[in-house]
């Protein structure tokens, strides 16, 4: 058995499968804990009624967290106590590039709570260049032989940060850690995994970064919130970041019950577009159905195509993509565009081809939120009062205006049917850090 | 709402005028209508008289068993195994997750009940399989059955390579993993064998080889997919 591989986790075992003789560093710990109505897994800390959770002869099994292997009153948990066993690192961070003056300000800010390892909100507008903020308080930790795990619950987001770390801190073993993936675990001092992995750590990390803490499905989710704090060691530090905060945290910021580090201004110093609503016909959905796409909507297209300014187009359904693709063929037949969903096939190479400027606009459902860098783009969204839009992800969307210091503006289009607390929201949210950004500008 | 056991959405369910004038127990579905679908019926009627899957009077791979046993078993099977049915299976047994029994247990007890035998057996698992998965699949499809016997039992403590991951060849030449136990209890009774997948047939062979041995009148099967 390789000792490393339980340092700060908790494997399953079948109680059948108990060796003789276990190594004396290992604990056993028990796996659900059986009540006279509900069991509570150990693992989830999520709770089940007897009725549903039962299994022959009086055992039962959790069945909320079955992706991660099943939990069953029939296993028991091996686990080793984390001994933080680096080896040191002279000079960890091994990136050149440099940070501007707001952002070493709040690096520092960061730096100094993890230091004490406080729990923290680091709250940046969209392209503000959190990733790089954070490397400084990497570093420390890593200096000091702390075990370090950078967690987001998207899986791209990981996967897009993990080449960026690497080359970052070249001398630092890493390893990399989602459910679709064939490549063993191993025991390194930093860790960059999706938040359900978080599950099988227990009391291992010194430092916790949580990126994207509003995003599906972080937010709102009991069982993945769990898993951050069982995952830290009770000591250790925890940094969320994100940049649109939900209600829950917003709360918490306001009760100061959550301390918060601000960079209300994108890394060119620019304040974030500023949304403008439409409204339209009330029946849209119905009339586009029927072939007829809102007016606001085309007149609103057509000026951009004469400007020759390519832009995003959300709509909040998947079935309205294929109704609006007719719509807008029949009335702009010479302009070119395509509509990208979720699990399209074709997904990452019709990005590309926007990229490649090969479109004039792309219709989209909410996918496109986060993560996609297109030059100066404009945005606009179809039906924004819909409830699938929450504030945080219109904030997303209005971020991805403006991104690159060439043209540091844009144009953001709600076109809505009546008023909604999500657009009220996410247009205060703007409101208040560009307030914050004027301040410091 | 509920939550379908299968896809996590949410089931649209309201009981028909028929159900409630019926006045029996209320059965809500516990998947949805979508992941019902996946799953294929078998509804032909012209099927092969041993495994009951092609359209042929006595299929090949039954004639080999004709051949080879110097007998067929009648097997019938519900759902033919597409797609749908193995994730389903992968889910079920191999992660073990207990709940979806309810999926077919009503569809498929009923099968079984209306086959008339005196004793119905389910196909065991090994030693170690029920102490790590802590349960049978067979038995949990099969909701109070009152002619279900546990006379057969593995001969084997563990299994060294589980049946799915062999292939058809090496599924064929598995030597005999069953031993029955009392086989005065079934000693000129009519035997319904029940098993969750037939593919090859070997296991029900094996069964049924035993079982006639033993004394009984006669073997049928019935499986959950094929």
């Amino acid at each position: 058995m390789d000792l490393s591989l339980l340092y700060g986790r908790r494997e399953l075992v079948a109680k059948a499968d108990l060796p003789e003789k276990i190594p004396a560093a290992v604990q056993l710990l028990p796996t659900i804990e059986v009540g006279t109505t509900r069991i509570r897994c150990l693992r989830c800390n999520a709770t089940t009624p007897l009725k549903e959770a039962r299994l022959p002869r009086g055992q039962s099994y959790c069945p909320q967290c079955l992706n991660l292997g099943r939990v069953s009153t029939l296993d028991q948990f091996y686990h080793v106590a984390e001994p933080n066993q680096f080896a040191p690192i002279a000079e960890p961070l091994t990136w050149s590039g440099t940070l501007s003056p707001l952002q070493v300000r709040v690096a520092a800010e960061v730096k100094d709570s993890m230091l004490s390892h406080e729990q923290r909100l680091l709250w940046a507008v969209t392209g503000a260049g959190k990733t790089e903020m954070i490397f400084p308080t990497i570093e420390q930790a890593i200096r000091r032989g702390e075990r370090v795990c950078i967690a987001s619950p998207r899986v791209d987001v990981c996967l897009e940060l993990f080449p960026r770390l690497r080359a970052a801190f070249q001398s630092v073993p890493m390893v990399l850690l989602h459910g679709r993936q064939e490549e063993p675990y191993k025991y390194c001092q930093l860790t960059i995994c999706t938040t359900h992995q978080l599950l099988r750590f227990y009391h291992a990390f010194d430092l916790l970064i949580v990126d994207e803490v509003d995003s599906f499905p972080y937010a709102a989710n009991e069982q993945l919130l769990y898993a951050t704090t069982q995952a830290k060691k009770t000591t250790g530090g925890l940094l969320m970041m994100t940049a649109t905060p939900g209600e829950v945290l917003q709360r918490q910021i306001k009760a100061h019950r959550l301390a918060v580090s601000y960079l209300p201004l994108r890394y060119h110093g620019h304040l974030l577009p500023k949304i403008r609503c439409v409204q339209i016909d009330y029946r849209w959905q119905e009339k586009l159905k029927q072939g007829h796409s809102p007016r606001q909507v085309g007149v609103w297209i057509r000026q951009h195509l004469r400007a020759q300014k390519r832009f995003l187009l959300f709509v909040p359904h998947i079935e309205n993509l294929a109704d609006l693709r007719q719509c807008l063929q029949r009335e702009l037949p010479q302009c070119s565009f395509t509509t990208v969903y979720a699990n399209d096939e074709q997904r990452l190479a019709k990005v590309q081809r926007m990229r490649d400027h090969q479109y004039d606009f792309l219709v989209t459902t909410t996918i496109l939120e986060r993560g996609v860098t297109f030059p100066g783009i404009d945005v606009c969204v179809l039906g924004a009062d819909e409830k699938i839009f929450s504030s945080s992800a219109l904030v997303q969307i209005a971020g991805r205006v403006g991104r690159s210091s060439q043209c540091p503006d844009g144009n953001v289009t709600f076109f809505v049917k009546e008023n909604a607390r999500n657009v009220k929201a996410a247009y205060q949210q703007i409101k208040y850090l560009n307030r914050l950004g004027r301040r410091i500008q | 709402m509920k939550q379908c056991l299968i896809c996590s959405g949410s089931i649209n369910w309201q009981p028909s005028f028929h159900e409630l004038i019926s006045w029996r127990p209320l059965t809500p579905p516990v998947i949805c209508q979508q992941c019902q679908q996946q799953f294929a019926l078998i509804t032909d009627h012209d099927l092969c008289r041993g495994c009951g899957r092609q359209r042929e009077s006595l299929c090949p791979d039954c004639q080999t068993w004709q051949e080879q046993l110097g007998f067929v078993i009648h097997n019938r099977s519900l759902y033919s195994y597409n797609d749908a049915m193995k994730e389903y299976m992968h889910s079920y047994k191999f992660m073990g997750d207990y709940r979806l029994r309810q999926v077919f247990q009503r569809q498929f007890t009923a099968l079984v009940k209306s086959i008339s035998a005196d004793v119905v057996i389910p196909i065991p698992v090994t030693q170690h399989t029920r102490l790590t998965r802590g349960f049978n699949q067979v038995t949990g499809l099969l909701e109070d059955c009152r002619l279900v016997t546990d006379v057969l039992l593995t001969s084997q403590q563990h299994k060294l390579v589980p049946q799915s991951h062999k292939k058809r060849t090496e599924r064929l030449l598995a030597p005999q993993p069953f031993m029955l136990q009392q086989a005065t209890k079934i000693k000129g009774k009519k035997v319904l064998l029940v098993d969750d997948v037939y593919t090859t047939g070997r296991t029900i062979y094996h069964a049924a080889t035993l079982c006639r041995q033993a004394g009984c009148e006669s073997v049928s099967s019935v499986a959950l997919a094929s």
